[in-house]
């Protein structure tokens, strides 16, 4: 006893050396918000956000790269934030923007027309880069001017009048982002690491291995020097990979996480039974706030027996969207009625495909499915159809990040099964999901949200299924478009009227009919099986930090993940 | 004469001291042996008695606490799932009925397999000696320096989703090497007695000797090396389940543990779902233990106890 003593204190000073040094320079956890990182940081040394990896969500685009604009999901409109302002003549075919005066980098340069050409232009001159916002910049714009310091214009191929929320205005996820030319000037942005990265947000980065990055505040920040808005509280932003829902509710419950990513229904009232500074979105059941990415089973079209649209139809019809509900998401959500989300703003469009008689059922019907697969020549043969000796079977690629993922696939091989496909899943870490399977092609089926995009209007939906973006298998679609790589007549069709839709000004009376139209090609080909509506159930505490994002504060979504964090962020206030 | 002028209580003593001479019938052996049988036919019997469908997911209402406890939502337990179900709606009886045998299979193949390995190498060994020998002790002697789960981590992932069968036959390939060693060094001493010695004289076969000569006096040595095994396997097994290595539409009790962990299952105190299988293993364990442990005093005559 007299010996162990003195070694469990020398141990426990040894543990707060260790555990002090990875929290250095003393800023206490008051004046610090950790935010939750759902993926390993692959390569946490490199910042160049236009090639494929974990560049932006693990803070970079949340602290450090600030967007031209916000799209503020409670009122439909665009924050302006590194610009102020943005016009079009011809009907969007030539837009000016506008940026902020005063707008600095962290290393005191101006931000300016300069580095908006310069960016974009990396974009259009380099064919290796691969993110999507490079690739739709490069897909849209014709050419690019400077009219002065802070004007810019873009003239693009085709008029596009949502050229502007669709690339700079945070629509999904991210935006396409500026990038300081004295910095990148002379680099192959194909291969730059952009390390150390700079940006014109209120935060620097500090420190990153593969599971945490953080990012201090800049006291120095453009922002606060011109008035634009006050310095955010938190001195410190960490973004940290918590494990699976387990370690996320232990951390919730322990205050060492600020915000959690996706839990489900049970976890979420096993926390707040424990801790009670732990909300939501909404206050009671269910909790979770509406996410415009509704999911969906993403069938590759090229690969055999799969290749064949009636059979395609056949697995749409053994989909039980009502069991996917109750079962994987406890019913926090609602099954799909179409491929788009259920805001507001949409019904106009889901009510012209619903009247046209293409809702999808919520029930399973499996004799309209057997028919088609007996109709293509397959018999039932014991459990599973066979034809030729052949088993009728699939894998469905599934991303294992998440328990909704996973628990929705199980559900969904568990259906296919009792049809009579000998169904498999096969869980894939994240970063492999999004980086190799699904842009190459390399599935069968696979569960996602490609078809994410239209929040009030159809366009940006519908035009990822266009025969434009197929590539074979084994190259990357561009953007992550029609992944399912769906082609022929029905698809050629289909794209027509959705490239006429997206001529068309926002508003333009014409547009559900044509929505209607295009959609019997789309059901007609079923390049893949719009599944459940997305709800996120983001635990927020309220210990250290008050003003996070909820239906009775809705200054933006809550998804911490996207672009639009920077309004999160300002928004915090201190509980002490 | 002698034998009628004893008493009842006499003839009792007599009785259980011919019992107990019997090393096969001690206590821990019978215990052992009736734990692990006790699984295999709830496994048999349950098939019969229960629905085996309600193993699949979304065959049952969610998160239903076992019979006389009540869950975080106040929902109390039903006849339906006396012992509940868990978060993917399974049947936790259901589970267990098919899932137990399951791991006890993957066990015994994988354990039956490496033996059957190691007999035939550690035989080969010793009796051929020469370069045979140095060939197969120095394989066995690095495989046994590689830590199986590490390389059955990388095989399984690769493999995706893998059969019963299939990942028996993989962990058989890491559970021969203590087998070829333990029957080489007892072949080696065997060799030089003198009935192995007489039989070569007389001409018999190589492999007469070795199977018909010198097996039989192993056997409880390889009894003991296979129940070891066993245990290594199902450890090997369960471990692979619970990272969600194993297979994914056959329940085993690896496998069901790994759910509940990944679905948080201890925050919401959903106990039956981790608890139940973990108990089942234990008792498995505890099984194999008693079998190990009487399979010694079979072999070692000093360990044994006159009551």
């Amino acid at each position: 006893m007299r010996i162990s003593k003195p070694l469990l204190a020398a141990s426990v000073l040894a543990f707060a050396a260790v555990s002090g040094a990875a929290f250095a320079q003393d800023v206490s956890r008051e004046e610090t918000v950790i935010f939750d990182l759902d993926r390993t940081i692959q390569d946490p040394e490199n910042f160049n956000w236009m090639t494929p990896g974990t560049k932006r969500m693990h803070g970079a685009h949340q602290t450090m790269w600030e967007p031209l604009f916000i799209l503020n999901y409670g009122t439909g409109e665009l924050d302006p934030w590194l610009a102020t302002e943005a016009t079009s003549e011809e009907d969007g075919k030539v837009w000016t923007v506008k940026l902020r005066e005063g707008v600095e980098w962290s290393d005191g340069e101006a931000f300016n027309a300069d580095d908006v050409l310069f960016t974009t232009n990396l974009a259009l001159t380099n064919d290796e880069i691969s993110s999507r916002e490079a690739s739709t910049i490069k897909a849209q714009v014709a050419s690019v001017e400077k009219v002065d310091d802070l004007t810019v214009k873009f003239t693009l191929n085709n008029p596009n009048p949502r050229f502007i929320v669709e690339n700079f205005g945070v629509r999904i996820f991210g935006s396409f982002l500026i990038m300081p030319e004295h910095v990148w000037n002379g680099e192959n942005a194909a291969t730059f690491t952009f390390n150390p990265p700079i940006g014109t947000g209120p935060y620097t980065f500090t420190s990153a291995t593969s599971n945490r990055a953080i990012w201090d505040r800049n006291d120095d920040w453009w922002g606060a020097k011109t008035g634009f808005m006050d310095l955010p509280e938190p001195k410190r932003v960490i973004f940290l990979e918590s494990g699976g829902e387990e370690s996320r509710a232990q951390l919730m419950v322990s205050n060492q996480l600020d915000a959690s990513q996706n839990v489900s229904i049970g976890t979420f009232e096993a926390i707040k039974a424990q801790n009670p500074n732990v909300i939501a979105w909404y206050d009671d059941y269910p909790y979770a706030a509406a996410d415009p990415c509704a999911r969906q089973l993403e069938i590759n079209t090229t690969v055999a027996p799969w290749d064949n649209a009636n059979m395609r139809k056949a697995v749409a019809h053994i989909i039980d969207r009502n069991q996917i509900v109750n079962v994987a998401l406890e019913g926090a959500t609602t099954a799909s009625r179409t491929m788009f989300a259920e805001y507001g703003s949409m019904a106009p469009f889901i009510d012209a495909v619903v009247e046209a008689g293409f809702e999808l059922p919520a029930k399973a019907d499996v004799d309209a499915a057997a028919a088609l697969i007996e109709g293509e020549g397959w018999v039932k043969d014991g459990d599973y159809y066979t034809k030729d000796g052949e088993t009728l079977s699939v894998n469905i690629h599934v991303n294992s990040a998440s328990i909704e993922y996973t628990k929705t696939i199980d559900l969904i091989v568990e259906q296919m099964q009792r049809a009579g496909i000998d169904a498999k899943s096969v869980p894939v870490e994240n970063g492999v999901f999004w980086g190799e399977v699904l842009p190459f092609g390399a599935y069968e089926m696979s569960y996602s949200w490609l078809s994410c995009g239209s929040v009030n209007e159809p366009w940006a939906s519908m035009g990822r299924y266009t025969a434009k973006d197929v590539v074979p298998v084994g190259e990357r679609s561009p953007g992550f478009n029609n992944t399912s790589r769906w082609d022929g007549p029905e698809a050629e069709a289909y794209s027509a009227i959705v490239d006429d839709i997206g001529n068309r000004a926002l508003g333009d009376p014409e547009i559900p009919g044509l929505v209607a139209e295009a959609y019997k090609h789309l059901d007609a080909g079923t390049p893949f099986v719009p599944l459940v509506q997305s709800a996120k159930l983001l635990p927020m505490n309220t210990t250290y930090w008050t003003g996070w994002p909820t239906s009775e504060n809705y200054y933006n979504h809550p998804f911490f993940w996207w672009n639009h964090t920077h309004q999160i962020i300002h928004n915090l206030e201190p509980a002490g | 004469m002698a034998e009628t002028s004893m008493t009842r209580a006499e003839k009792r003593q007599l009785r259980r001291l011919k019992r107990f001479d019997n090393p096969w019938m001690n206590p821990k052996l019978i215990w052992g042996v009736g734990l692990l049988l006790g699984i295999i036919a709830l496994g048999l019997i349950g098939r019969v008695l229960w629905d085996p469908e309600l193993v699949f997911t979304g065959s049952a209402p969610l998160k239903l606490p076992p019979i006389g406890f009540e869950n975080i939502r106040g929902q109390s337990g039903v006849l339906d799932h006396p012992l509940g179900t868990d978060g993917g709606g399974r049947d936790m009886l259901a589970l267990i009925i098919i899932g137990a045998p399951n791991t006890l299979f993957v066990g015994l193949l994988a354990s039956l397999i490496g033996m059957s390995i190691g007999i035939f190498l550690g035989f080969s060994a010793g009796f051929l000696g020469g370069r045979t020998d140095d060939t197969i002790r120095v394989l066995a002697d690095v495989m046994i320096t590689i830590p199986p789960l590490l390389i059955l981590v990388v095989f399984q992932s690769a493999f995706g989703d893998v059969t019963l069968t299939l990942m028996a036959l993989l962990i058989a390939g890491f559970v021969w090497q203590s087998p070829t060693r333990l029957i080489r060094a007892q072949v080696l001493s065997m060799k030089q007695s003198g009935y192995v010695q007489m039989a070569q004289l007389s001409g018999a076969s190589t492999s007469h000797i070795m199977f018909n000569e010198m097996l039989p006096n192993l056997v409880p040595y390889l009894f003991g090396s296979f129940i070891a095994n066993v245990t290594t396997s199902i450890v090997t097994a369960v471990g692979l389940e619970v990272l969600g290595l194993g297979p994914q539409r056959i329940p085993t009790l690896g496998r069901t543990i790994y759910e509940a962990i990944n679905a948080g299952a201890l925050i919401q105190n959903l106990w039956w779902w981790w608890g139940i299988p973990t108990l089942l293993l234990a008792t498995m364990f505890i099984g194999l233990l008693l079998i190990n442990l009487g399979l010694d005093e079979v072999s070692n005559p000093r360990l044994r106890k006159l009551s």
